[in-house]
C-alpha cells in the first residue's frame, strides 16, 4: 500500500515539474495531458487508498526527517485514515476534471504550460496538507496551496490596476497579494498554535498531540483552540478573514472552481475536523466556531443576492457553504462537515466550470445583466448549472439536499434553535440566489445580441469532462448512510435524539418549502427577463450589499493606508530624521571639538608655556584633592 | 587535516598575493579558479568533519606570544564550519557575478583578500586572532565601497568603517579586561576562547562586559539603533560588496554572540533576554515597514536585512537548542538568500542603471527566468515551507516561544510585515503592464548570471526539503553550548530559563 501512498502523492508533482520544463515555450498540448493523466492516476490510487482504509483500516508511512533540533524532530510522515482517503479521492477527482477541462478552457492562452505546471503544483500542496501526519507537514502544504494560490489567482499578471469602481478586485496582481497577506496573518495564528502544541505536549504529530488531549489543562486547550481556528478562519476566508476570496475570482475559471471552491478554502474545515478530538475537548470553542459559521452562511449569502458578476455570485454562495460546514463542524457533527464537504466539492465545482463555458461563450463577459437566453445556445452548460443550482439549493433528490438537511437537522439537534433559524432562512437565500443566477444567464430575452455577443457551446470533450461532476452532484447523498459508516470508524458518531427523529419529516418539508420558496421567488422575477428597479437598485441596503458592507473600503482606509502612510514616517522622519541624525550628530560633534581645540596649536611657545601651566595647577589640586580624601 | 583551517586561511591571502602579477586578461580566470579551490577545500573540511563531535576540531594552537598568552589557535565546529562553507561559497559566486569594469584586477584581489578575513574570524579560537580578524575585514569592505560605489561612496564606506570600528574597540577592552580577570583568578594570561569559557565570572562583572560586547556586536548585525550605517552601505555599494555583506559580514555580529557572549556570560545573558527581544522586535517590526516605505529595490532588501536579523537574534536568545539552532540555520539560510537577491537587482541595475521600482513594471513578461528566479528567493525570503529560509525562521521562533509568547507573536510578525513589503515589490517591478519602453527590449538571465544564481536555487530548496545534512551538527554543538551553559550559570534565573534538551539529559 505503501507505494499507492506515494503514487498518490507524487504523481502531482511529476506533472507539474515536467509542465514546468515547458513553461516558456509556447503552448505544447503534452503538458495538459500528461498532466491530466498524472493527474487520473494519481486518483485511482486514492481510490485504491480509500478501499484498502475502508477494508483493513489506515496506512502510515515516514519518508524521511524533515526539521530536528533540540527536542523538535519533524519526519515527512503521512498517514491515510478515513478522512484523508475520503478528502484525497475528492481532490484528485475534481482536479482531474478541472485538468481536463483546462486543455479545453485555456487553449487560446499563451502560458497554457506554465498553467498547468502550477496547477499540478498546487494539487501536491493540498495533497501535503490532508496526507501529513503532524501539524508541521500540515502547514507545508498550508503555505504550498497559498503560493499556488498566489500564482494563479496572478495568472494574468500583465494586467493594469484599475479603480474599485471598474473592477472591484483591482487587477489580478493585486487580488493574489491580498490574498497571500490575509492567509499570511491567518497563519501566524496557527503558527502560534503550533508553537503552543510543541512546548505543551512535546509532539507535533497528530497521533501524540491527541492523545494528550484528555489530560491537558483545559485553558491550555482552549488557546490552542482558538489559535488554530484563526489559521482555519484564513485558509477558509470566514469572517473578518474574507474578503480575498471573492476577489481571488480574478483567476481563471478553472482555478476557482478548483482551489477556490472544491479544495482550498476547506482546507480550514479540514483542520478543524482533524483536530476534532481537540474541538470535542472545548465546547465553548466550538460553539463560537459554529455561531461564526452561521453568520457567514447568511453574511455571504446576503452579498450575493444583489451581485451582477457571474463569478463572484458563486465565490459569496461557496463563502457561505463553507459556513455551513463550520457550523456543522462547531456543533460536533465532524462528519457531516465532511460530507457537505465532499458534496459541495462536487456540485460547486460544476458550477464554477459551468460559469466557465458562460465566459468562453460570452468573450470572458461577467456580467449576468448582459446576458439572457443562453439555453438555447448552451443546452448542455444549462443543464449542469441548472443542476448544481438545484443541488446547492438543496432539492431532493440531489446531494446538497441531504447534505444540507443534515446540517439542519444537527442544529435543531443540538437546541441551537437561532442557528437553525438562520441556517434555514439562508437556505431560501442560496436557493434564489442561485436561480436569480440561472435564470438570468440562461432565460429570458437575448440581452446579449444588441451587445455582439455570439456564444456557442464549448467543446464536447469539454462536456464529457465535466459529466462525473454532475453525475455525483446528483447522485452523492444517496450514499450518505455508507458514507457515515465509513468515516466514523474514525470521526465521532453523531446521533440524531428521539426528538429529532421524531420531527424530521418536518424538518424536512420545511426546509425544502423554503429552497423552493427561493427558487419560485427567483423565477418569478427574472424568468421572463431582467425589469430594472431603479428605486431597488438606488436605496440603501442594496448599495451596501453590493459594496461588500463596504468592507473592503474599510479595510483600505484603516489598515492598508495607515499602514503605508505609518511606513513612510518611520522611514524619513523616524529613521533619517531622528535615528540616523543622532548617529551623524555625535560623529559631527567629535568632529568640531576637535576642529575647536585644534585652535590650541598656534605654533607660540608662551601659549604653550601658559597651558602647560594651567594644567600643572589642575593636576596638583587634583593630588591635593585625592590626599584630603585619604 | 589538521592544517586544513590553516590552508583555508592563507590560501587566499598567498593567492592574492601571487596574484598581484597576473595579468589584467587573465585575472577573472584567476579568480574564480583561485575561490573554487578554496570552496572546494572548505567543502573537503566538511566531508572530513565528524558530525557526531559536538566540540572543536581540526585544532591548531600555536603560541605566538606567550608572555601574554596570544596564540593562533583555530578551530571549527557545528555552529561554525557552515558559516565558513558559505563565506567561501558566496565569495565563489560573487566573484563569478563579478560585471565590473573597472580595475576587475584590484577587485578580485580585494576579494581574496576579504575572504582571508571571513574565514578567519570564524574559526580562531584566540580572542586576539578573533579581534584582528574581525578589523581586518573591514579594510577591503571600505575599498570596495570607496573605490566602485556609488555617488555618496565616501560617505558611506567611511560610515560603515568608523560606526563598526567605534563599536568594536568598545568590545576589545572588554576583552582586554577578561583576560585580566583570568590573569588575576589563574596567574596567568590566556586569549584563549577555551580557557576563557573556564573562567566563572561574578554576575555585575558578566553585566558589564554582556554590554562591552554586546556593543561591538549590535553594530554589526545591525542592531536597532545602529542600523543606519546599512542602507547608505548597501545603497552605495557595487553587487558584489553587498552580496558578501548582507550573507557574511553581517553574520559575524551574530556569530559573535553565540560565540562569546552566550558561553561567557550565560548570567547576564538570561538577565538581558527582555531589553535584547525589545530591540529584536524593533528590528522586525520597525524595519519591515520602512522596508515597504522603499523606492529602491535594493533598499527593500537591506531594510529585510534587519528585519531578518532580529529574528536571528531571537533564535539566539532563546536560551535553547531549538531557537539557537534555529538561528545558526537562519543565520545560513539569509546569508545565502538575500545574497542571492543581491545579486538579482544586480542583474536589473546593469541593464537599466536604476533600482527605482517605479522604472519597472511587466518584468515577468520580459525576463521570464529572472522572473521565476527572484520568485523562489522571494518565496525563500518570506519564509515558505520547503525552501531554506522556514526553517530557521520557524526554529528560531519556536525557540524563543519559550520564553515569551506574546514577544514571539510580535516577532512572528516578521512572516505578515515580510510578505507585504517583498509581494509589493515584486508586484511594481514584475506584474502589471511594462511600462518603459526602455523594459521591453530587456535580455533575460545570461549565462554567467545563471552560473551564479542557480546553485543558490538548488541549495535554497535542497536545505529546505533536506535540511538535516548541516542541521544536525549545528544542532549537535548547539546543544552541546547549551548544555555548558546550564551548568555555567550561577543565578537560579538562568538556570530555569537555559533549557537543556532531553536528549542531552539521555545522552548524559
Amino acid at each position: 500500500m505503501e507505494n499507492y501512498v506515494y503514487i498518490a502523492l507524487f504523481a502531482p508533482l511529476a506533472g507539474s515539474l515536467f509542465a514546468a520544463l515547458f513553461s516558456q515555450r509556447p503552448k505544447a498540448l503534452v503538458t495538459g495531458v500528461v498532466t491530466s493523466t498524472l493527474l487520473f492516476i494519481s486518483f485511482v490510487a486514492s481510490v485504491i487508498l480509500l478501499n484498502h482504509v475502508h477494508h483493513e483500516g489506515a496506512v502510515h508511512v515516514t519518508l524521511m526527517d524533515w526539521i530536528s533540533a533540540g527536542d523538535m524532530s519533524i519526519p515527512f510522515g503521512f498517514n491515510i485514515d478515513q478522512v484523508t482517503a475520503v478528502m484525497m479521492t475528492v481532490v484528485t477527482l475534481v482536479s482531474t476534471v478541472v485538468h481536463v477541462y483546462s486543455n479545453g478552457y485555456m487553449d487560446h492562452d499563451k502560458s497554457f504550460n506554465r498553467f498547468f505546471s502550477y496547477l499540478s503544483a498546487f494539487v501536491f500542496s493540498m495533497m501535503v496538507l490532508v496526507m501529513s501526519d503532524n501539524f508541521l507537514g500540515l502547514f507545508i502544504g498550508w503555505e504550498g496551496v497559498g503560493v499556488c494560490s498566489w500564482l494563479l489567482i496572478g495568472f494574468w499578471y500583465h494586467k493594469a490596476d484599475v479603480t474599485r469602481d471598474v473592477n472591484p478586485s483591482i487587477s489580478p496582481s493585486w487580488a493574489a497579494n491580498e490574498a497571500f497577506i490575509m492567509n499570511r496573518i491567518a497563519d501566524l495564528g496557527m503558527l502560534v498554535g503550533i508553537f503552543l502544541i510543541y512546548w505543551n505536549i512535546g509532539s507535533l504529530q497528530y497521533a501524540d498531540v491527541f492523545a494528550a488531549v484528555p489530560s491537558m489543562n483545559h485553558g491550555m486547550l482552549v488557546t490552542i483552540g482558538i489559535f488554530l481556528f484563526i489559521g482555519a478562519m484564513g485558509k477558509s476566508a470566514q469572517f473578518p478573514l474574507h474578503t480575498w476570496l471573492a476577489d481571488a475570482m480574478e483567476g481563471p475559471t478553472p482555478v476557482s472552481a478548483l482551489i477556490h471552491a472544491a479544495t482550498m478554502v476547506t482546507a480550514g474545515v479540514y483542520l478543524v475536523i482533524r483536530a476534532n478530538p481537540l474541538y470535542s475537548a472545548i465546547p465553548e470553542v466550538s460553539y463560537f466556531i459554529a455561531v461564526l459559521g452561521t453568520f457567514v452562511a447568511i453574511f455571504a449569502a446576503s452579498m450575493a443576492l444583489v451581485n451582477r458578476d457571474l463569478k463572484r455570485i458563486i465565490a459569496y454562495s461557496t463563502l457561505s457553504q463553507l459556513g455551513y460546514m463550520f457550523a456543522a463542524a462547531g456543533l460536533g457533527a465532524y462528519w457531516v462537515a465532511l460530507f457537505h464537504l465532499a458534496a459541495h466539492a462536487f456540485f460547486k465545482a460544476l458550477l464554477f466550470l459551468g460559469a466557465g463555458n458562460v465566459m468562453h461563450a460570452m468573450d470572458d463577459e461577467l456580467d449576468i445583466f448582459k446576458m439572457g437566453g443562453l439555453k438555447k445556445a448552451m443546452r448542455w452548460t444549462y443543464l449542469y448549472m441548472g443542476l448544481a443550482s438545484l443541488a446547492l439549493a438543496g432539492i431532493w433528490p440531489l446531494a446538497g439536499f441531504f447534505s444540507k438537511d443534515t446540517i439542519l437537522e444537527a442544529a435543531f439537534n443540538e437546541h441551537t434553535y437561532g442557528i437553525w433559524l438562520v441556517l434555514w432562512f439562508t437556505a431560501g437565500l442560496t436557493a434564489f440566489y442561485s436561480f436569480r443566477q440561472v435564470f438570468l444567464t440562461f432565460a429570458g430575452d437575448e440581452r446579449y445580441k444588441p451587445l455582439g455577443f455570439h456564444p456557442h457551446e464549448v467543446q464536447k470533450y469539454v462536456l464529457w469532462a465535466l459529466s462525473p461532476l454532475a453525475i455525483l452532484a446528483v447522485i452523492f447523498g444517496w450514499f450518505k448512510e455508507p458514507f457515515m459508516e465509513f468515516v466514523t470508524q474514525f470521526l465521532p458518531a453523531y446521533e440524531m435524539s428521539e426528538h429529532t427523529e421524531h420531527n424530521v419529516v418536518i424538518l424536512t418539508v420545511v426546509t425544502t418549502a423554503i429552497a423552493l420558496g427561493g427558487i419560485i421567488f427567483a423565477w418569478m422575477r427574472y424568468y421572463k427577463g431582467l425589469k430594472r428597479d431603479e428605486k431597488v437598485e438606488q436605496s440603501l441596503p442594496y448599495r451596501i450589499l453590493l459594496n461588500q458592507y463596504y468592507i473592503p473600503i474599510l479595510y483600505e482606509r484603516v489598515f492598508s493606508k495607515p499602514y503605508a502612510a505609518l511606513s513612510k514616517v518611520f522611514w524619513e522622519d523616524v529613521d533619517q530624521q531622528v535615528v540616523d541624525a543622532t548617529v551623524d550628530g555625535i560623529a559631527s560633534v567629535i568632529q568640531e571639538s576637535g576642529d575647536s581645540s585644534r585652535k590650541i596649536q598656534t605654533g607660540n611657545l608662551s601659549d604653550y608655556l601658559k597651558l602647560m601651566s594651567g594644567g600643572a595647577l589642575v593636576l596638583v589640586a587634583l593630588v591635593l584633592f585625592a590626599a584630603m580624601q585619604n | 587535516m589538521n592544517d586544513i583551517l590553516s590552508v583555508l586561511i592563507f590560501f587566499p591571502l598567498i593567492a592574492g598575493i601571487l596574484g598581484l602579477v597576473v595579468t589584467e586578461k587573465s585575472i577573472r580566470a584567476y579568480g574564480i579558479s583561485v575561490a573554487a579551490v578554496e570552496f572546494i577545500l572548505s567543502l573537503w573540511m566538511w566531508f572530513a568533519f565528524d558530525p557526531a563531535n559536538a566540540g572543536m576540531q581540526f585544532v591548531k594552537r600555536i603560541a605566538v606570544v606567550p608572555d601574554f598568552g596570544i596564540s593562533y589557535y583555530v578551530g571549527v565546529d557545528g555552529i561554525s564550519l557552515f558559516i565558513v562553507i558559505m563565506a567561501t561559497l558566496m565569495t565563489l559566486i560573487g566573484i563569478i557575478a563579478l560585471n565590473i569594469k573597472k580595475d576587475l584586477k584590484n577587485m578580485i584581489l580585494t576579494l581574496l583578500f576579504l575572504e582571508v578575513a571571513m574565514v578567519g574570524v570564524f574559526v580562531s579560537l584566540d580572542a586576539i586572532i578573533f579581534y584582528l580578524f574581525w578589523e581586518f575585514s573591514l579594510v577591503p569592505m571600505l575599498y570596495i565601497i570607496g573605490a566602485w560605489g556609488g555617488e555618496k561612496r565616501l560617505y558611506a564606506a567611511v560610515k560603515f568603517f568608523l560606526y563598526t570600528f567605534a563599536g568594536s574597540l568598545i568590545m576589545l577592552v572588554g576583552m582586554l579586561y577578561v583576560a585580566y580577570v583570568y590573569q588575576q583568578t589563574t596567574g596567568s594570561w590566556s586569549f584563549a576562547l577555551t580557557d576563557w569559557y573556564s573562567l566563572v565570572l561574578i554576575v555585575p562583572v558578566q553585566k558589564w562586559l554582556f554590554w562591552a560586547f554586546f556593543l561591538g556586536f549590535a553594530i554589526k548585525v545591525p542592531m536597532f539603533p545602529f542600523h543606519t550605517w546599512l542602507p547608505y552601505a548597501h545603497g552605495q555599494a557595487p553587487t558584489v560588496g553587498s552580496v558578501i555583506l548582507a550573507a557574511v559580514l553581517l553574520k559575524m555580529g551574530t556569530y559573535g554572540f553565540v560565540r562569546f557572549s552566550l558561553p561567557m556570560f550565560p548570567d547576564a545573558s538570561v538577565m538581558y533576554i527582555t531589553p535584547v527581544a525589545i530591540l529584536a522586535l524593533i528590528m522586525i517590526v520597525y524595519t519591515a515597514m520602512v522596508a515597504y516605505a522603499q523606492k529602491d529595490m535594493k533598499q527593500v532588501i537591506a531594510y529585510s536585512s534587519v528585519s531578518h536579523m532580529g529574528v536571528i537574534m531571537l533564535g539566539i536568545f532563546a536560551m535553547n537548542a531549538e531557537g539557537i539552532s534555529g538561528s545558526v540555520f537562519f543565520m545560513l539560510s539569509h546569508g545565502i538568500v538575500s545574497g542571492a537577491l543581491f545579486l538579482l537587482v544586480g542583474v536589473i541595475y546593469d541593464r537599466r542603471h536604476t533600482k527605482l521600482m517605479s522604472e519597472f513594471g511587466g518584468l515577468a513578461s520580459v525576463m521570464p527566468n529572472y522572473a521565476l528566479i527572484f520568485g523562489v528567493m522571494l518565496m525563500a525570503s518570506v519564509g515558505l515551507p520547503l525552501t531554506m529560509g522556514f526553517v530557521g525562521e520557524y526554529l528560531s521562533l519556536a525557540g524563543f516561544f519559550k520564553i515569551s509568547p506574546v514577544m514571539t507573536a510580535i516577532g512572528g510578525t516578521s512572516i505578515i510585515f515580510g510578505a507585504v513589503y517583498m509581494l509589493s515589490l515584486y508586484k511594481r517591478s514584475f506584474f502589471g503592464p511594462v511600462t518603459h519602453e526602455a523594459n521591453k527590449a530587456l535580455k533575460d538571465l545570461d549565462a554567467k548570471e545563471l552560473t551564479a544564481l542557480i546553485p543558490l536555487v538548488a541549495i535554497v530548496i535542497w536545505l529546505g526539503v533536506y535540511p538535516k545534512p548541516i542541521l544536525q551538527p549545528i544542532d549537535n554543538s548547539v546543544k552541546a553550548l547549551v548544555s555548558f551553559m546550564h551548568e555555567k550559570a550561577q543565578t537560579p534565573e538562568a538556570k530555569n530559563t537555559i533549557v537543556v534538551s532531553k536528549r542531552t539529559k539521555e545522552a548524559q
